[in-house]
């Protein structure tokens, strides 16, 4: 442990108490986040009961994510550093983690994802036909989260119409990630686990193509000449199904949100579709989700002058470095095109970087383009002020209306 | 004849896909979505000079380098 040196200051770094757990008012959490960085590269948080060092600026944000030798991937969330809930291969540090990425990687490839492009098409058409006629919706609950969940199912060749099922447990899990319903939290995950193993089961005696199959596949697949255990398997669906379900409804909440107050950003996207594209890796930088990676320091370290122990607990600052003035100018700016917009970390760097990226640009682009085509003006229909979750950014609704 | 020559390190790449993405005539993604480029290089033609600079500005792990070849 470093020794306190000065009130306010640890190890000669500020020391901050900003909760981020916590529910606050829309974009509250990127002022907060922006504040820290323009203070200090390097601080120290004291808001949980684990104490951690904070990485707030770009330059050094990326260099650690590619350190996974020194920031071991032991810890994930710097704000949990005890997770109830199991995930893989999150945990996994290379070349374990490496190994089964490869086994992973190809049902989430560009190859991957265009293979599932009719399927995202007509699906994300329909919920938004179903919608139309009611001229309005609670965007998060009615729209953001029901087609990343039909998606993911897809992807790993499970029925479409179990997205209800799921929708449940997929809010407890939820819950229970940010510290709400930890109880609720672990009886939806035996719930899903066994959901998983069925379908693991079914596919041992019914197999099919195991090319095309995700389960078919995986209940097969092996790592070092040695199974992948049926244990394992139902933790890496579940980690699949909570990384990206919550993400692509956070990331079109946001996107809504802008889009309903920017009336001339809209009108440009829906005039010129190919843009699409290059606003949501936009939108990707501006407004990350997952504000935060946590890391576990492995070894002493002086790490640009912080005096990081072995032991410590960091959080890698994904979203104060997509904002940081010194690697974007104007970062607070919605610049659609801006040059370095592919250097943004909203999918991380390094080895853990997010697999399911591919999956979900197409997603949101899909999604961005038919609901403006059947919907292109619609406005917030609500005056009270909009909250977003803390610990994993989203926002908590957004109820809009438009004209039948 | 060439006289630059762009590499993918293939320790530093991730599969993050830009690269392929900004220069779709140059670069192609593989099964697993990694460049497959990766761990190798390729001579540049001038008329391809563009398309490799682009794809070396866009990658965020900074695992793409466009030098001067032999």
């Amino acid at each position: 442990m470093t020794a306190p040196t000065e009130a306010g200051t640890f190890g000669g770094w500020p020391v901050v108490h900003t909760d981020y757990r916590v529910d606050r008012p829309v974009f509250e959490h990127y002022a907060l986040l922006d504040g820290d960085r323009e203070a200090a590269p390097f601080l120290r948080a004291e808001f949980t009961p684990v104490p951690f060092w904070m990485v707030t600026r770009y330059e050094h944000v990326l260099e650690a994510l590619q350190m996974p030798d020194v920031f071991g991937s032991e810890v994930i969330n710097a704000m949990d550093p005890r997770m109830d809930i199991e995930v893989l291969p999150n945990v996994l540090n290379p070349p374990e983690h490496t190994k089964m990425r490869r086994v992973l990687n190809r049902w989430f490839s560009p190859a991957a994802v265009r293979r599932l492009e009719p399927l995202v098409l007509s699906r994300c058409v329909e919920l938004i036909e179903e919608l139309k006629p009611r001229g309005e919706c609670d965007l998060v609950s009615e729209f953001a989260i029901r087609f990343p969940t039909e998606m993911f199912l897809a992807t790993l060749g499970l029925p479409v119409a179990d997205g209800t099922q799921f929708l449940v447990w997929v809010e407890k899990i939820f819950a229970g990630f940010f510290g709400h319903d930890p109880q609720g939290a672990m009886q939806a995950q035996a719930q899903m686990h066994e959901y998983f193993n069925a379908a693991a089961d079914d596919r041992v005696k019914n197999p099919r193509d195991p090319e095309t199959d995700f389960m078919t596949r995986m209940v097969g697949a092996e790592i070092d000449s040695e199974k992948i255990s049926r244990h394992d398997l139902l933790v890496i669906c579940l980690t699949l199904m909570a990384a990206g379900l919550d993400t692509t409804r956070s990331a079109l909440g946001y996107i809504f949100y802008y889009l309903a107050n920017h009336e001339e950003e809209r009108r440009r996207i829906i005039a010129d579709p190919s843009l699409t594209a290059k606003a949501i890796e936009e939108f990707i930088r501006i407004y990350p989700l997952v504000f935060q990676d946590g890391r576990l320091v492995k070894t002493d370290i002086e790490f640009h002058g912080c005096p990081m122990k072995k032991g410590d607990v960091v959080w890698l600052g994904l979203a104060s470095a997509n904002r940081d003035p010194r690697k974007f100018s104007q970062p607070e700016e919605f610049i659609v095109g801006r040059p370095n917009a592919n250097h943004h970390l909203g999918f991380g760097a390094g080895p853990h970087r997010c697999l399911g990226m591919h999956l979900a640009r197409h997603e949101l682009v899909i999604a961005i383009n038919e609901w403006h085509k059947r919907i292109p003006d619609y406005e917030i229909a609500t005056t009270e002020p909009l909250t977003e979750r803390g610990g994993q950014l989203s926002l908590n609704k957004l109820p809009l209306r438009w004209k039948v | 004849m060439s006289s630059w020559k762009l590499s993918v390190d293939d320790s530093r790449c991730m599969g993050h896909g830009r690269c392929y993405t900004v220069s779709p005539g140059l670069l192609a993604d593989d099964e697993e979505g990694f460049v497959t480029l990766r761990g190798s290089s390729m001579p540049i033609g001038d008329d391809q000079l563009a398309d490799a600079e682009a794809a070396e500005a866009a990658c965020p792990e900074r695992a793409i380098t466009l030098e001067r070849g032999s």
